[in-house]
């Protein structure tokens, strides 16, 4: 019943319903972007909230971040070049479609599908998220560690194209995070006697320069590149139409992938790429026309995109109810949280559940709205950007990463931070390292090193603790399962290309 | 541990041990607690040996790769620098003056090369940033030591 509440308070509020319609556009057109992501946007956009109210500062990011997703499409589509990781799926099936002069009717069937996904996923979330925060508040501290470490394991592990380099990143967001004082004994950690360093790394300024500013060093190997949109001829307009005959094989490949998106969504840093490759590969085994796909199949569509944009709502799951984020938009949203002065976790929905189910709402309304603006106007929005020049576009955003920066603590310290974090950033991405699992290591590992020190304080220093703990045990062996299945994969496909190329 | 071989495995897998070994000589001199406890070292040391281990993995599994494409590095190389000494000139010489000079050299790097749009780029990314963060948002803006534009045009 909370949502109906949030509904009412969310549509009484036409201040609140421009900030979540503008949050629409805004993501569509940032997804939609090459190289720009929704999560390199919450981030440049995250300073500009900490003057606004909490709910339309959540609600803005947060619909952001749905909107983008569903706006790679768009990019997957017409330019065969996904916009998001998310998308890279949809450009399996998206651009052929294209190339035959019916982007219009894959651009709808990709606004329905994600539509329909996202939906499934809000309404998963409703439903399960104070349920599960329920359970969460049960859990004591050798419990909570475990999630912690099933999460380094599997967001440092199962993302990305190299195993090591996924954990030495989430190792490295460790060890940054420890900089500063202890927030037990007030030791100093790895200050080296610079007075700056002992308040820490601030979250704002490390997000931005690792998902902006490292964005705008990657572009310049862009440089001079030129998006195009597929050609339309006059014909096209009689192709685009999209018949309910025309759906409906899509339909049971989009509830499919609905629920598989909501639940690789729930656990902490698949994300959507994943899920929508997971949909894909799902969707094409069980398809009636398996050889249609990847040569135009409306279906191949439908799919992905339901499952990427399914992970959106359910990924909101494990940051409210047990304050880890199970995407790099959720450890932004952290960061707004904080500021607003709103302890994250299950006791959340004892203190803050109005705005919480207000925060659900928003979601559901921004879905309502992308999706009416996608279907009328996602060819508007690819020509748009079509016209928007990078070489004008980059630098712009180059230098509203400096003053975003500055702007979360008025301290300048901060902005060389942010330049350090986007040249790391920058050369993550170069080298196969992960640039996601070390932002959300750093975000978990206080939380985690909170736990773990309070869990050998309860048993007086035994480790064992962690193993006579059922929960706490099976947690743990889910993060090493998950890791060795990971390499069992790899080693699996590397075979398989070695013998293919041999 | 993947599918096709990562760039400069080796050179990679000897930084990874090179800066762990650093981080684990530095988490071990972490002072111990009032009762003598490793407490705040634990998470240091854990993260300092992660990163060996990996590196040693990383080192046993190196591949030949194919060598990463170093084109734009002279361009990289030229935007860090501006962007290391646009915050120096921020500290110097205050927000407006230094935004007026690191604008059109950004622009510049990405390959625009008209001058008037270089000029505008001068003069409006200054007055843009300032009107919206400075102004509107009231955040309060970082002053040059040495020389500000806002002292000479009379505060914010």
């Amino acid at each position: 019943m909370d949502i109906f509440t949030g509904l009412a308070t969310v549509l009484s509020d036409p201040i609140l319903l421009g900030w979540v319609f503008l949050a629409a556009i805004v993501g569509m057109i940032v997804g939609a972007i090459l190289g720009l992501t929704a999560s390199a946007a919450i981030a440049m956009l995250l300073p500009l909230t900490f003057y606004m109210e909490p709910l339309p500062a959540l609600a803005f990011l947060y619909v952001i971040g749905k909107s983008g997703r569903y706006g790679g499409s768009i990019a997957a589509i017409l330019f065969n070049t996904p916009g998001t990781a998310a998308s890279a799926a949809t450009q399996l099936d998206g651009y052929p479609l294209a190339q035959q002069g019916k982007a219009g009717k894959a651009m709808k069937v990709a606004t329905i599908s994600s539509v329909i996904g996202d939906f499934t996923g809000e309404i998963l979330l409703i439903i399960g998220v104070a349920w599960i925060a329920a359970i969460a508040l049960k859990l004591g501290p050798p419990e909570l560690f475990a999630v912690y470490f099933a999460a380094f394991i599997v967001i440092g592990s199962v993302i990305g194209k190299s195993v090591t380099r996924g954990l030495a990143s989430a190792a490295f967001g460790i060890l940054v995070s420890m900089i500063g004082l202890d927030p037990i004994s007030s030791t100093e950690r790895f200050t080296f006697g610079n007075f700056d360093l002992t308040n820490g790394i601030s979250l704002v300024p490390l997000m931005i320069g690792i998902f902006v500013l490292g964005e705008v060093f990657s572009q310049i190997e862009e440089r001079g590149a030129k998006t195009q949109m597929v050609p339309a001829d006059k014909n096209d307009a009689a192709r685009n139409g999209l018949t309910w005959a025309e759906y409906k094989p899509c339909i049971p490949h989009v509830i499919r992938s609905s629920f598989i998106g909501s639940f690789i969504g729930m656990l902490p840093g698949l994300g959507s790429a994943i899920a929508a490759f997971v949909a894909y590969g799902e969707g094409k085994r069980r398809a009636a026309n398996p050889d249609d796909w990847g040569n135009g199949a409306l279906e191949g569509i439908a799919a992905p995109e339901a499952a990427n944009n399914a992970v959106s709502g359910p990924s909101m799951a494990p940051l409210l109810t047990l304050g880890i984020p199970g995407s790099t938009i959720g450890a932004i949203l952290i960061g707004v949280f904080l500021i607003h002065g709103i302890q994250i976790g299950p006791t959340m929905f004892l203190t803050s559940r109005d705005l919480v189910f207000a925060l659900f709402a928003c979601g559901l309304i921004g879905i309502v709205m992308y999706g009416v603006i996608g279907y009328y106007g996602a060819a508007f929005v690819g020509r748009f950007i079509t016209r928007i020049p990078t070489q004008v576009l980059y630098p712009i955003i180059f230098l509203t990463s400096f003053v975003a920066a500055y702007t979360s603590r008025g301290n300048l310290f901060d902005v060389y931070v942010m330049v350090a974090a986007g040249f790391l950033g920058w050369g993550m991405r170069k080298l196969h390292f992960n640039p996601a699992a070390f932002v959300i290591s750093f975000v978990l590992a206080r939380g985690a090193e909170e736990t773990f020190r309070q869990s050998l304080l309860l048993s007086d220093n035994g480790l064992m603790i962690f193993v006579t703990r059922p929960i706490a045990l099976v947690f743990l062996l889910i993060g090493l399962a998950a890791m060795f299945a990971r390499v069992r994969s790899l080693n699996k496909q590397a075979r398989a290309a070695a013998l293919k190329d041999a | 541990m993947s599918t096709q071989a990562a760039p400069a495995a080796r050179g990679v897998g000897v930084a990874l041990i090179l800066i762990g070994i650093g981080a684990t000589v530095t988490s071990l001199s972490i002072d111990l607690d009032q009762y003598g406890r490793w407490g705040a070292r634990y998470f240091p040391l854990g993260g300092s040996i992660t990163l060996v281990v990996l590196g040693l993995l990383e080192l046993r599994g190196a591949k030949v790769s194919a060598p990463t494409d170093r084109r734009h590095l002279p361009a990289i190389g030229a935007l860090l620098i501006l962007s290391l000494a646009y915050i120096w000139s921020i500290s110097a010489f205050g927000y407006l003056v230094s935004t007026a000079l690191a604008a059109p050299a950004a622009l510049w790097i990405f390959g625009v090369r008209n001058p008037i749009g270089l000029l505008a780029a001068g003069v409006l990314c200054p007055a843009i940033y300032h009107g919206i963060f400075f102004v509107a948002l009231g955040v309060f803006p970082p002053l040059g030591q040495y020389f500000d534009l806002l002292d000479v045009i009379g505060g914010y």
